[in-house]
């Protein structure tokens, strides 16, 4: 263990860590346009909150049953100011592609049904590989 | 004063809901884009019955842009005195009201976002709605214009609820309050204040003492006015008639 510690990491300098880039492309990919399409209040839908926030729940990626890595993160929401509720959303970001999913019931959606846009859960996303025995 | 008051009360809460009810109704449409889900769709996402429950919020708003303007149409003195069309708008408006917006604001609660709690608010209202167009309609059959007026203002006070409600919701959470339980208070309350405003407005005697002579003027007038419509017509069709 102590000598792994000495073991260079693999990833550059430059390169943001795994978490931040999960942050960056949940705060690009879903909170940015979440703002924008947050229109007229004069409806039974919940108000927009004050304020949101991105949780990365896992530091490594997971892979799921065809391999690719994925992050899961969570979005915490404020309204005013009291406390965070948190788990708002739900959902992971796939590594290589920056595809994002959300969870709703026990499905996983692609992050666009927050838009608006009517789309099928998928099935396997989000959801690690089972261990081969 | 106190009648001028009431006068400028009245007009003030038919426009407000004027335009609230166009401002729901203009806030409604995307619920008809069958491509895209609104917000208040995606919340409640996933839904036990997705088709039948999208199916019930389409024929709710449609029922609801048609049903709150003619309601509150019907209650204008312009329409009251046009006894047919007063006739006819209220029966398309009682049909619409007990075949469509009743029974599928009902489907609606049953999923509606805060629980038991919101469910039966939502399902007291349609209650109250139901009840009263029938007890209305009743009292209108047999001519009986005062318990008629008491019902379908209970029926108008409970439509009201609609504007009220999403006022509310926009006032509580610039104050602060936590959504979920703005949604609960901002339902219950018009509910209940509805029903007392209504109640409160009908204890008071049909006719005040110091109204009576206005009002029996009033009467007078525009009976005068109706009859000589009536006798202006009888003479033109007699006219017609004769020129045949």
């Amino acid at each position: 263990m102590f000598v792994l510690s000495f073991v260079p990491s693999l990833a550059t300098a430059d390169e943001p860590s795994l978490v931040e880039w999960t942050q960056h492309r949940v705060e690009a990919g879903l909170l940015k346009l979440l703002v924008e399409r947050a229109g007229s209040r004069f409806t039974r839908a919940r108000p927009p909150p004050h304020e949101r926030r991105v949780r990365v729940t896992q530091a490594t990626p997971t892979r799921d049953s065809q391999d690719r890595e994925f992050v899961p993160f969570s979005v915490d929401v404020r309204f005013d100011s009291g406390d965070w509720k948190l788990n708002d959303i739900v959902g992971c970001a796939y590594r290589a592609s920056g595809s994002l999913f959300v969870k709703r019931g026990e499905a996983y959606f692609p992050a666009a049904l927050l838009f608006g846009k009517k789309v099928d859960p998928i099935a396997g996303v989000c959801q690690p590989a089972r261990a081969r025995s | 004063m106190r009648q001028a008051l009431n006068h400028w009360a009245r007009r003030g809460f038919f426009v407000a809901m004027g335009l609230g009810s166009a401002l729901i109704t203009r806030m409604s449409l995307p619920y008809f884009d069958l491509e895209t889900l609104p917000p208040f769709v995606i919340e409640k996402l996933p839904l036990r019955f997705e088709s039948l429950w999208l199916a019930a919020l389409r024929l709710h708003v449609a029922a609801a842009a048609l049903t709150f303007p003619l309601c509150l149409a019907l209650m204008t003195r312009a329409l009251q005195r046009r006894v047919t069309w007063h006739r006819w708008l209220g029966r398309v408006s009682g049909g619409l009201l007990l075949l469509a917006l009743v029974p599928s604001g009902v489907v609606l609660a049953f999923d509606a976002k805060g629980g038991r709690v919101v469910t039966a608010g939502f399902v007291l209202s349609g209650a109250i709605v139901a009840a009263a167009t029938v007890v209305g309609v009743q009292a209108a059959r047999r001519r009986d214009l005062i318990a008629h007026a008491h019902a379908m203002r209970h029926v108008v006070g409970q439509m009201s609820v609609a504007v009220v409600s999403r006022a509310l919701i926009v006032g509580l959470d610039s104050v602060g309050l936590d959504p979920d339980l703005a949604y609960v208070v901002a339902l219950w309350g018009p509910v209940l204040a509805s029903v007392a405003a209504v109640e409160v407005l009908s204890r008071r005697p049909p006719i005040w003492h110091r109204n009576r002579i206005a009002l029996v003027e009033r009467i007078f007038r525009e009976s005068s006015a109706l009859a000589l419509v009536v006798r202006v017509r009888a003479l033109f069709r007699a006219v017609a008639g004769d020129g045949r």
